[in-house]
């Protein structure tokens, strides 16, 4: 994991003691998958930047209570992706943009960008799946927290995640060519 | 973990803009870190202890009289008409909203979604919602609504209520101690405008042509003036302004006072009579309704505890507590205030109000991960009117 380890738990007190540069390494380490998670989640960058932008914020706001011998990712990663499903959740009910415009734009992003190194249909595979059903997916794939994990994080049983995990690559199977392993 | 191709795809995936999104969200980040007060690390017990007190007073506060006033007015008036909404998950009509809470500005767009502008103390929209302005301590800030700053004026002392000109939007003025000042929309040409000028927010004259401002001075006079400082008319001194309105034509210029009596002027300086609120009532918040010149307006009677929203003289709604804003959409159709009492925003449809959407859980929602109790925030922009 990004972040996790020796330095990870200095910069929690270092970011806890007042020091900014030991907070910015924190946000430096772990901005990236955080952002990427939401983003994956959402399929909206505006979104996902609002996202893990606010899970920083509730870190902020959090760090003097935080546990520096736990590790801040998971923490941190709860927080974004919990707000990520119940936003893609929000937006499936408004039904503001139905399922086809979400991978036709998404698709449509990745076709803009000269450096995708990815076939449009990966994309369209994870977008055809629920947010929660992608939640699962990235928090495993991504973020590489175990089935376990996953169902303390989100709050299920373990069977629903592995069922969850199963029906993404299910669904992403046919892109990557195997199937993957738990 | 193993080789997963799964996951080389996944982390392949180029997410727009990230970089950019992440300098954005660094800036924002870490004004709130910079803002942050660190707890002693021996203070959990104290923390413990204070969590229980207030969650012993917000028992005893659903339990009391108010208390259960507060949620048999709510369920009197939604009961049968409109569902409370889960949270803010869409703006009833087009337009974005602009909400000052304690960690700073949110702009809020019509899905619900929000972004944190930064660490500023007050806003303001430019006339086409292009850019904002902020005021943070002795900083003029002009923003996009992406966070990105684009340009900052830096004076010696304290600002405060900057606002932006109506198209084509070629000023900001703002206060700085007892002085106007106003800067060109570019940032460029910072000077000082008016002296001996009182704590209340200029207010551009909305329309395009003249650039137009009026303003309060320490003397209780309210001066109308051109951007260039050429004064047009002034008042004779009267009760101490606290709020400066003008209806969308310009037509109308509302002086809120400390008093009873409102004065209304014309664009021209005569005077057009007067709003009159009942004696020992509070005028917390005054607009004009879009595109006319009725006057939508909140009041608060400290010793009953009671507020009430009035509408061209026709009382809207009334409950415990506060209605702290009174906020119009941009098509005149709904009204928005803040309840504090209540943790709300209320959505009030208009003409008749024959349409309630209550949202609760305010203060969470523009304080991700705040721990204990936290201000209300304030409603401060429906944008945007057109024209302005």
């Amino acid at each position: 994991m990004a972040g996790a380890g020796r330095d990870e738990r200095a910069w929690v007190r270092g970011a806890q003691a007042g020091s900014a540069s030991d907070f910015e390494a924190l946000f430096r380490a772990h901005w990236p998958r955080a952002y990427r998670a939401a983003y994956l989640v959402v399929h909206d960058a505006s979104a996902a930047e609002d996202l893990a932008q606010e899970g920083f914020l509730a870190a902020v706001r959090a760090l003097d209570r935080f546990d520096a011998t736990r590790p801040f990712g998971p923490w941190l990663h709860r927080i974004v992706v919990n707000r990520a499903i119940d936003w893609a959740r929000a937006r499936a009910l408004r039904r503001e943009v139905g399922a086809g415009e979400t991978i036709e734009g998404f698709a449509a992003e990745e076709r803009g960008a000269p450096a995708a190194p990815l076939p449009d249909d990966v994309v369209a595979a994870l977008a055809s799946l629920s947010p929660d059903h992608r939640a699962v997916v990235v928090l495993r794939y991504v973020l590489e927290y175990t089935p376990g994990e996953i169902a303390r994080m989100l709050e299920l049983p373990r069977g629903t995640v592995n069922s969850r995990l199963r029906r993404g690559l299910d669904a992403l199977q046919d892109v990557v060519g195997r199937t993957e392993e738990r | 973990m193993k080789p997963s191709p799964v996951r080389d795809a996944l982390l392949a995936v180029r997410v727009p803009a990230e970089l950019e999104a992440q300098r954005r969200a660094w800036a924002v980040v870490r004004g709130a870190y910079a803002e942050r007060e660190p707890g002693p690390r021996h203070g959990r017990r104290l923390r413990l202890l204070v969590a229980v007190a207030v969650l012993a007073a917000l028992v005893a506060a659903a339990l009391s009289p108010p208390g259960r006033s507060v949620g048999g007015w709510i369920a009197d008036r939604v009961a049968g008409e409109e569902p409370t909404e889960p949270a803010l998950v869409r703006l009833p009509t087009a337009g974005q909203l602009l909400v000052l809470s304690e960690q700073g500005p949110w702009l809020v767009r019509p899905d619900g979604s929000k972004r944190l502008l930064g660490s500023y103390e007050g806003t303001s929209f430019s006339p086409r919602a292009r850019y904002l302005v902020a005021t943070e301590e002795r900083e003029v800030v002009a923003v996009e609504p992406d966070g990105t700053v684009r340009w900052t004026v830096t004076r010696p002392t304290p600002v405060a209520d900057a606002r932006w000109a109506p198209v084509p939007g070629f000023h900001v003025a703002y206060r700085e101690g007892e002085t106007l000042r106003v800067v060109e929309g570019n940032g460029k040409g910072d000077r000082l405008l008016a002296e001996n000028v009182a704590p209340v927010a200029p207010a551009w004259r909305p329309g395009e042509g003249r650039t137009v401002l009026a303003y309060a001075s320490t003397d209780g006079r309210v001066h109308v003036v051109e951007a260039d400082g050429q004064q047009l008319w002034a008042t004779d001194p009267g009760a101490k302004p606290e709020q400066l309105v003008w209806s969308d034509d310009a037509g109308r210029l509302l002086v809120v006072t400390t008093g009873r009596r409102h004065p209304l002027y014309t664009a021209g300086g005569r005077a057009a009579g007067a709003l009159e609120t009942p004696e020992g009532q509070d005028v917390l918040d005054v607009s004009f309704a879009p595109g006319t010149r009725e006057i939508g307006y909140s009041l608060y009677a400290p010793k009953s505890g009671q507020s009430s929203i009035v509408l061209a003289g026709e009382r809207l709604q009334q409950g415990e507590g506060r209605f702290e804003d009174i906020v119009f959409s941009p098509n005149g159709r709904w009204l928005l205030t803040g309840w504090p009492e209540a943790d709300q925003l209320l959505f009030i449809g208009l003409p008749g109000v024959r349409r309630l959407v209550t949202v609760p859980g305010i203060r969470d929602e523009f304080d991700p991960g705040g721990v204990g109790a936290t201000s209300f925030p304030r409603v401060l922009e429906w944008c945007c009117r057109a024209p302005r």
